[in-house]
This record gives structure tokens, sequence and C-alpha cells, in this order.
């Protein structure tokens, strides 16, 4: 079996990635622009593989394992599930080891130089919503893992693919059809699901840091009116703590810099039912800002 | 909540603890508890009664006066309520005793 390695950018990382799975190397080059392909042998922050399972298993149901620096965190999943794999993968890997940062499980999108923090929830059509949003004029700095700086609270992008699932991925070939898309994989723990690639703007703009001017807390629904409302600050910081997968770590700074950013944020519930109606909503909130 | 104040603990004077951090916002409070890592939501009545302990030190008869003075307390027991709030921040070790 052959492998090949890849040194692929992630925002302010770089991940070796080695991998014995050619489709997976040929998504990644359709999902990621040239630029970001680092030369072999470059300074890697995350040392990741993607191999076969092991034993006879291997012949009659392949399956891909994904590795850390040797460990193997995850089961094994079907081989066609390896792409999935490696970005959950890449997501376990920065969560697991970027305590630099702040990290926030939601999305961020960027619009005149402010933020709109997304935190993630089952259903809340967070990553539909993103994926919309930076086809009508917003930035993409991330999906799943809001980076923030904790000298300034500023945003730091990774402008990675969006993970879009079941119904989203046609919703948003239709929204979007000039947007380039993985090819779906059924069958997977979270459904169908299929990557959608950054817009060339996000990706050109990745070393863009901004402050978060939004918190926003989406839910959809179908048929609702899209429409935000005002969430308490304080109830705010309590969500947005019990998001921040690394918030304990932080301690006393890490509240201070929610805090911070709070402070300086307008909190909403938004709910929405029609990605068009959506957008128009969220071009509304930034021209008012 | 439940939690009744042990009767020595009543008699005492507190302030909130200098390890605890906190923000304010439309009379909610959120307070980060560094001696224990937790974070708190208080509002109404607790958020009032941290708010008045942070600004300071008080016991609970004149905590009792302060909050009849200045809060619309639901209950007919204004001693009770704030005997029952001051235990639930010490059990949250959120209070330094003063005296």
């Amino acid at each position: 079996m052959r492998y090949e390695t890849i040194h692929l950018r992630l925002g302010p990382f770089t991940a070796a990635l080695t991998t014995a799975f050619r489709e997976v190397g040929e998504a990644l080059a359709r999902l990621y622009p040239p630029q970001f392909r680092k030369a072999v042998g470059a300074f890697a922050d995350f040392h990741v593989a993607l191999v076969p399972g092991k034993g006879v298993r291997r012949f009659v149901r392949p399956q891909a394992r994904f590795l850390i620096d040797g460990q193997d965190p995850f089961k094994p999943l079907p081989a066609d599930q390896a792409l999935p794999l490696v970005e959950w993968g890449l997501n376990y890997a920065i969560a697991g080891l970027a305590h630099q940062y702040m990290i926030v499980h939601g999305a961020a999108i960027e619009k005149n130089g402010r933020v709109a923090i997304l935190p993630d929830a089952p259903g809340s059509g967070k990553s539909t919503l993103t994926a919309g949003l930076i086809h009508r004029g917003w930035r993409l700095l991330s999906d799943e893992l809001a980076l923030i700086r904790r000298e300034d609270g500023h945003v730091v992008p990774l402008a990675r693919p969006v993970n879009l699932k079941n119904a989203s991925i046609d919703v948003l070939k239709s929204f979007a059809p000039h947007a380039v898309f993985s090819e779906p994989v059924a069958d997977t723990v979270k459904g169908t699901v299929a990557l959608m690639r950054a817009p060339d703007d996000s990706l050109e703009r990745v070393d863009e840091v901004a402050p978060v001017r939004w918190i926003v807390f989406p839910r959809w629904r179908a048929g609702e009116a899209a429409q935000f409302t005002p969430f308490s600050k304080a109830a705010s910081l309590i969500e947005m703590g019990h998001h921040a997968m690394n918030y304990s770590l932080h301690g006393a700074q890490g509240f201070a810099l929610l805090s911070e950013i709070l402070e300086k944020s307008g909190c909403y519930r938004f709910a929405y039912g029609d990605l068009n109606e959506a957008a128009s909503a969220f071009d509304a909130l930034a021209a008012a800002a | 909540m439940t939690a009744s104040l042990h009767p020595r603990d009543a008699t005492g004077t507190w302030r909130i603890a200098a390890a605890v951090d906190w923000r304010a916002w439309d009379g909610e409070i959120v307070a980060y508890n560094d001696r224990s890592g937790d974070t708190h939501h208080f509002a109404d009545f607790a958020g009032w009664l941290f708010a008045r302990l942070a600004a300071a030190p008080g016991d609970v008869p004149s905590l009792t006066a302060a909050a009849t003075d200045a809060v619309e307390l639901r209950c007919g027991a204004p001693a009770a309520t704030v005997e029952r709030t001051l235990a639930l921040f010490q059990k949250l070790d959120l209070l330094d005793r003063v005296a």
C-alpha cells in the first residue's frame, strides 16, 4: 500500500496527514486551495494519519483508522467514510491541543470587520445557516471551532470546509449552485454527510482576524420566519462557557475573556426556516451595527 | 434550593470572596469562582443579594433590612429568604466570613 503525506494548512496550524487512501488526497485537493498545501517536510503542529483497518477485516470490509501521533482515539470506520473521518479527526486534534486559544464549539462568520459566533447545538441548523451566509457575503472563519485569541478576544480564521448533513446538502446545492462539495457519504453516525469548500474570499483572507460583535444562538424550524430575539448577556455567557471546549482550562482568565466579549456583543436567539430570509436578517443586523 | 444555614453561619458577617470574579448585566449576575472553577448565574433576589454582598459585607439582619427596602420579595419571610440565599452562596463557596 502506498502512503502519501500531505502538509495542509488549517488556519494558524499545519497538519501533516499521512494517508493510504488516495481518494482522500484527491478530495482534499478539491476542498482546500493549492496555497494551503505546504511543502513536504514543513513544520507541522499535528501529525495525523489515515491508515487501513487491521486484520482480516481489511480485506472483507475495508476500514479506515485515524491516528494522532500514532495513537488511535476513535473506532475504525468503513473505508468510504475516510474523508469525514479526517475532518472530524482534525477537529479533534485542534480541540485537544490548541489551548493557546479559547475554543468555542460553534461557527464564526464575519462581515464589515465584525464577527458573529453561532454556538452549536443539536438541531440548531448552525452549519446550514453558516454555509448559506458565507455564500451571501459573509466570510467564513470557522464552521465547527471558533478560535478566540486570548490577548484581545479576536477570532482567528480556520476557513476549513463546512460539514453538511442530510437534507442540508441538497438545500445548499440549490442555494449555492457554484459551491464545491465532496461526494456525499451515507450511513455515518451523523447520517449522510458532505463537505462544502470555503468560498475563495474566505480562503484568501485566512490571516485576517476580527473582533466578536454578536453572539447568535440559531434554531431552525420548518416554516419559521427569520427573527432575532434579544437574549440575556448573563445567560449568553453561561451558554458560551458550555460551548467553550477548553473553558475550564483557562480558569479566571477564560471567564474574563468571555465576559469582555459579551460586554461588547449583542446577544440574540435567532429562529429561521428559510436561508434567503435568514441572509436578509443577518445583513440587516450587520447594517445596523 | 432547600439548603439551610447552620445556626453558627447565620450569625456571621459575609462578603463575596476575593477569589470570585463577576459581571452584572440587567440585574443578572454571572460569577466565576476561582476556588472551585465553577461559573454561576444568579437572577432576581439571588442576583440582588450577590451584588449587595459584592458592594459591602453584610449579616442576616442588615441584609434583611436592606432587602425589605430594596426588593419586592415575593415570599412573606425576608429573613428566611436571605438566610436561604446566603446558604446557597456558602454551599457554592462564594463567601468569605468577615466577622
